[in-house]
């Protein structure tokens, strides 16, 4: 049987003079395996051609749909109407750069962090483009890989209290990008310089410890596990040495 | 006058070395995470005993008298602490405040992001095994509770140490020996005082579970000593040691009329 949802949406343009911030009410009618995705197009098809929100992938691999849902940061396109009451409010993300109405812009957080923590390959080795690459065994590839599941969707950072406060903490994702770095063979920096970028409050020790970025990730990252690890390993770098 | 371990020009920080400006400060970091978390603990392990001794009231003044002589007399563990634990109490607030939040803005984001997070498990329905599962959060609520009952220990507890230091060290003017006397504690408790120890004791045990339970996470969370596990562990702590505060305080509002039992 099918439900009228009632959908109540953030509505508010930063790029208009005269907007002003309130919930839209929209009603929708249910349909079979309906996810949020399908629910919003049929909003600006049909309903509300004004209505801002991102979707590329609706797949859960691109991260751009990100959202409050219902007091709740995750995914859209991953969250299905059925899920859900018969009321479902959505607002943006907070914390993050406001597009207008649900659309956020994540990227500026992302590459400020990225210049933050580096986020490259640091070698001192000669780029020959005729020369053949260099081999990694397949296990470490794998881990690599693993750690480069991170969509970078934002939710960890719009549900971290500590993030929200404070715009220099690299939040988990931040944390999650060194790791894969750390990891890396060909990245050369060593144990003091890592020791510089994230022993800091605004690296792992300024992590309160709200556990908020685990429980929200809609990738389901070991975000806490990866953490207690680097706490552990940049104790023992600073106590041992 | 100036110095090289200098605050005020933090672009001027480059790294590259233990020596180096940047390298200092990432010492500090953990320096600050390391002594809040060890005081924490520390205090965490001399409020498990506290607790269990005073609890020992529930059984009279006989045997609340032998715990105090034997802590004082036999053992000066009384008077060490006495020393001790406001000095680690001190460091804990200055070292463990850092984090709080001081701007009004700052903590409104805080709160309301905490509360829009553990509402949400209301606000779906999800059921269990579903293809995403849901997790409860309440965490970030937690935490504001810890700083609230922190700020309720701070107060209430400088009073509790003004009180015991006297107490311990001297006949207060009115006491035929310095030391604690269950015909002293036992009468002063219960002419209004246990409305303090019960606030005090509850925010404490707040306080202390939510911190080994965060603590736990922080530091072992990949270890078999997981969040799952802490979580249960800090669980029963919690109700264990909110049980023996309800005792100690009711066993010394009755210490003079034979304890509880």
């Amino acid at each position: 049987m099918a439900r009228t949802l009632t959908f109540k949406i953030f509505r508010y343009n930063p790029y208009a003079a005269d907007s002003t911030p309130f919930l839209q009410e929209y009603k929708v009618e249910e349909t079979q395996r309906m996810n949020l995705f399908a629910a919003l197009n049929y909003i600006r098809d049909e309903l509300d051609p004004t209505l801002m929100f991102d979707f590329v992938c609706r797949a859960g691999i691109c991260g751009s749909c990100g959202m409050l849902i219902n007091g709740r940061p995750t995914l859209a396109c991953r969250t299905l109407t059925g899920d859900l009451p018969e009321v479902i409010e959505l607002l943006p993300l907070p914390y993050f750069k406001m597009l207008g109405d649900l659309s956020v812009d994540t990227g500026i957080w992302f590459r400020q962090m990225e210049e933050n923590v580096e986020s490259w390959i640091h070698t001192q080795k000669e780029f020959d483009p005729a020369a053949e690459e260099e081999r990694m065994n397949n296990e470490l590839a794998n881990k690599i890989y693993e750690s480069e599941r991170c969509i970078e969707c934002g939710c960890c950072i719009a549900g971290c209290a500590t993030a929200n406060v404070n715009p220099d903490f690299v939040g988990a994702a931040g944390l999650y990008r060194v790791g894969r770095f750390m990891m890396d063979p060909r990245d050369e920096r060593n144990e003091e310089q890592w020791f510089e970028l994230i022993s800091t409050d605004e690296g792992v020790f300024g992590c309160i410890g709200m556990m908020a970025c685990g429980d929200v990730c809609p990738k389901d990252l070991p975000l806490l596990e990866i953490m207690a690890f680097v706490r552990r390993k940049m104790s023992a770098t600073a106590l041992t040495k | 006058m100036y110095s090289e371990n200098t605050e005020l020009f933090p672009q001027a920080s480059p790294g590259g070395g233990k020596s180096t400006i940047a390298g200092r400060k990432a010492k500090r970091a953990l320096w600050t995470e390391l002594i809040s978390g060890v005081t924490g603990l520390l205090l965490s392990g001399f409020i498990f005993g506290h607790l269990i001794l005073e609890s020992l009231s529930v059984f009279g003044a006989e045997a609340y008298q032998t715990v105090a002589d034997f802590m004082e007399k036999t053992l000066p563990l009384a008077q060490i602490s006495a020393v001790v634990i406001p000095l680690l109490f001190l460091i804990h607030f200055i070292y463990a405040g850092r984090k709080i939040p001081g701007k009004l803005y700052e903590r409104k984001r805080m709160l309301e992001l905490g509360h829009s997070l553990k509402k949400s498990k209301n606000r779906w329905n999800q059921k269990a095994g579903e293809y995403t599962t849901l997790r409860r959060h309440f965490e970030t609520s937690l935490w504001i509770w810890q700083v609230r009952t922190g700020m309720l220990v701070l107060a209430l507890g400088a009073f509790h140490f003004v009180l015991v230091i006297w107490n311990i060290f001297t006949d207060m003017g009115i006491n035929a020996t310095a030391g604690i006397q269950a015909g002293v504690s036992g009468p002063r408790v219960e002419s209004g005082l246990w409305l303090l120890y019960l606030f005090l004791g509850v925010a404490i045990v707040v306080h202390m579970s939510i911190g080994l339970y965060r603590l736990a996470v922080k530091w072992l969370a990949d270890t078999w000593f997981d969040r799952k596990i802490a979580y249960v562990v800090f669980s029963i702590l919690f109700w264990v040691y909110l049980i023996l505060n309800f005792l100690g305080v009711a066993g010394l509002y009755r210490v003079m009329n034979g304890g509880l039992l």
